[in-house]
């Protein structure tokens, strides 16, 4: 089941939290050696982590599996204050595209061979189901660009924002990725079900303005 | 210098939006590579060891490769000898021809693969790993007399081929699929269901009786080859028939 967890009802997912905090510290510093990232207390959180932030936790018996964060891209976020340099024009801006960030898979849930892994699908139906009941339609992502052809092939529609990018010893390509239902019909046909991923109910995005 | 280059791909994206076969694909990649010395491609999934002929050339999916050389190619089974397609499942990262020759140095075999490659004036070459959504490992290949590309167009013929080849595949699909066509009404119909309406609602909404729904709904759904309202609106969607 797939949690969204804000700074409004954080409180009631504190012991998850802590869980996908430790989660993002095993695998961007400890796994992706991303050692700028490295926190003493093995929590990875940083100034992003803010009143803006959604956080979006997959949770299986209390445990968390997986994890992305969606920042609005109204606000700094890592495009606009860490990485400006992987995008050639203006950058996109605006109440219906938000940044996916710090998507991470506890190893022993990432896919078998190459593809995609009942997680990853259900991280990524999130995203879309949450855009479709909110009025966002794209995404912002800095990601290795071996995901752009899963991306192109599950009807997002991605444009660069420049060219690849070496950042430390990793190619990093930044997009938008708009999507809509055809989206969310593909990653279902993926996992043979029709199920909502997201745990709440489909409610009017209250938090997204600005 | 990469500002020009970012742009360049920019437009060929734009046009590969037209593309509406995998020969219009080709075409227009090929207009663009040209100028680097690129006259090639040949993209494809790679098969499993022992695959046939037959098999092997099933996996090929976009392909202006020379016919004689691609014939020889896999009658004798190149393909599991070729150097290339060994570093395509070691590593992901694209890379030229040239580069790869202090691997296969003291491989006859491999040697002899690249060598008779350059006899069908794929002298020079360069290779864009890919992984499919279904976890398929796939390569690309750009070929000619000569290949020039500075860092930032290598990084541009990275972004074009993963585009081309998602194309392809995406075309692939749509074209094998038989063409729905559903008429204005049905589409109508079939496009309110999507938005949770009840037969009486859509009725009210298209002027017409529960009745005249259920008809329409009908037939849209022999069309789909569906057999649930649900699926019917699922199988639209996603042939792109509605949003």
């Amino acid at each position: 089941m797939l949690h969204i967890v804000t700074p409004e009802n954080q409180h009631l997912f504190r012991n998850e939290m802590e869980q996908a905090y430790r989660l993002r510290h095993r695998v961007f510093v400890d796994e992706m050696k991303w050692a700028d990232l490295a926190k003493s207390d093995g929590r990875e959180i940083d100034q992003f982590d803010n009143e803006h932030v959604v956080h979006m936790l997959y949770v299986n018996d209390g445990t968390v599996l997986g994890y992305q964060r969606m920042l609005p891209s109204t606000q700094p976020h890592l495009l606009s204050e860490v990485l400006p340099q992987l995008c050639e024009d203006e950058r996109p801006v605006g109440p219906h595209i938000w940044e996916w960030t710090r998507y991470c898979v506890e190893p022993a849930h990432r896919e078998r061979g190459r593809a995609l892994s009942p997680v990853a699908n259900a991280l990524l139906s999130g995203i879309v189901e949450w855009g479709l009941d909110s009025g966002i339609s794209t995404i912002i992502i800095e990601m290795n660009p071996l995901w752009l052809l899963r991306l192109v092939q599950l009807h997002f529609r991605t444009v660069p924002l420049g060219l690849p990018q070496k950042i430390g010893d990793q190619d990093v390509l930044a997009v938008t990725a708009s999507f809509d239902r055809r989206t969310l019909v593909r990653l279902q046909e993926m996992r043979g079900n029709s199920q909502r991923m997201l745990a709440d109910p489909a409610s009017p995005a209250r938090r997204l303005v600005g | 210098m990469s500002r020009k280059v970012f742009d360049r791909t920019i437009a060929f994206l734009r046009q590969l939006d037209q593309a509406r076969s995998v020969g219009d694909v080709c075409r227009q990649l090929l207009q663009v590579t040209r100028p680097f010395g690129a006259e090639y491609v040949l993209a494809g999934t790679l098969p499993l060891p022992g695959s046939t002929r037959q098999q092997q050339l099933s996996h090929v999916l976009l392909a202006q490769w020379p016919p004689e050389w691609t014939q020889r190619y896999f009658a004798h089974g190149y393909i599991f000898r070729d150097p290339a397609i060994r570093r395509v499942t070691s590593s992901t990262m694209p890379f030229l021809w040239a580069e790869l020759e202090p691997t296969y140095r003291d491989s006859p075999a491999a040697w002899r693969v690249m060598k008779e490659a350059s006899d069908f004036r794929l002298k020079n070459g360069f290779t864009v790993p890919l992984v499919t959504l279904e976890g398929d490992i796939a390569g690309f290949s750009l070929a000619g007399e000569r290949l020039e590309v500075s860092p930032s167009e290598r990084a541009m013929l990275t972004l074009l081929a993963t585009y081309a080849l998602g194309r392809t595949i995406l075309l692939r699909e749509t074209l094998s699929r038989p063409q729905v066509s559903l008429s204005p009404r049905e589409r109508e119909a079939l496009q309110w269901a999507a938005e949770g309406k009840s037969e009486w609602e859509i009725g009210e909404h298209m002027g017409i009786s529960e009745h005249g729904v259920d008809k329409h709904m009908r037939s849209a759904r022999l069309k789909l080859g569906t057999t649930s309202r649900t699926h019917a609106v699922a199988e639209a969607i996603r042939q792109g028939l509605i949003n």
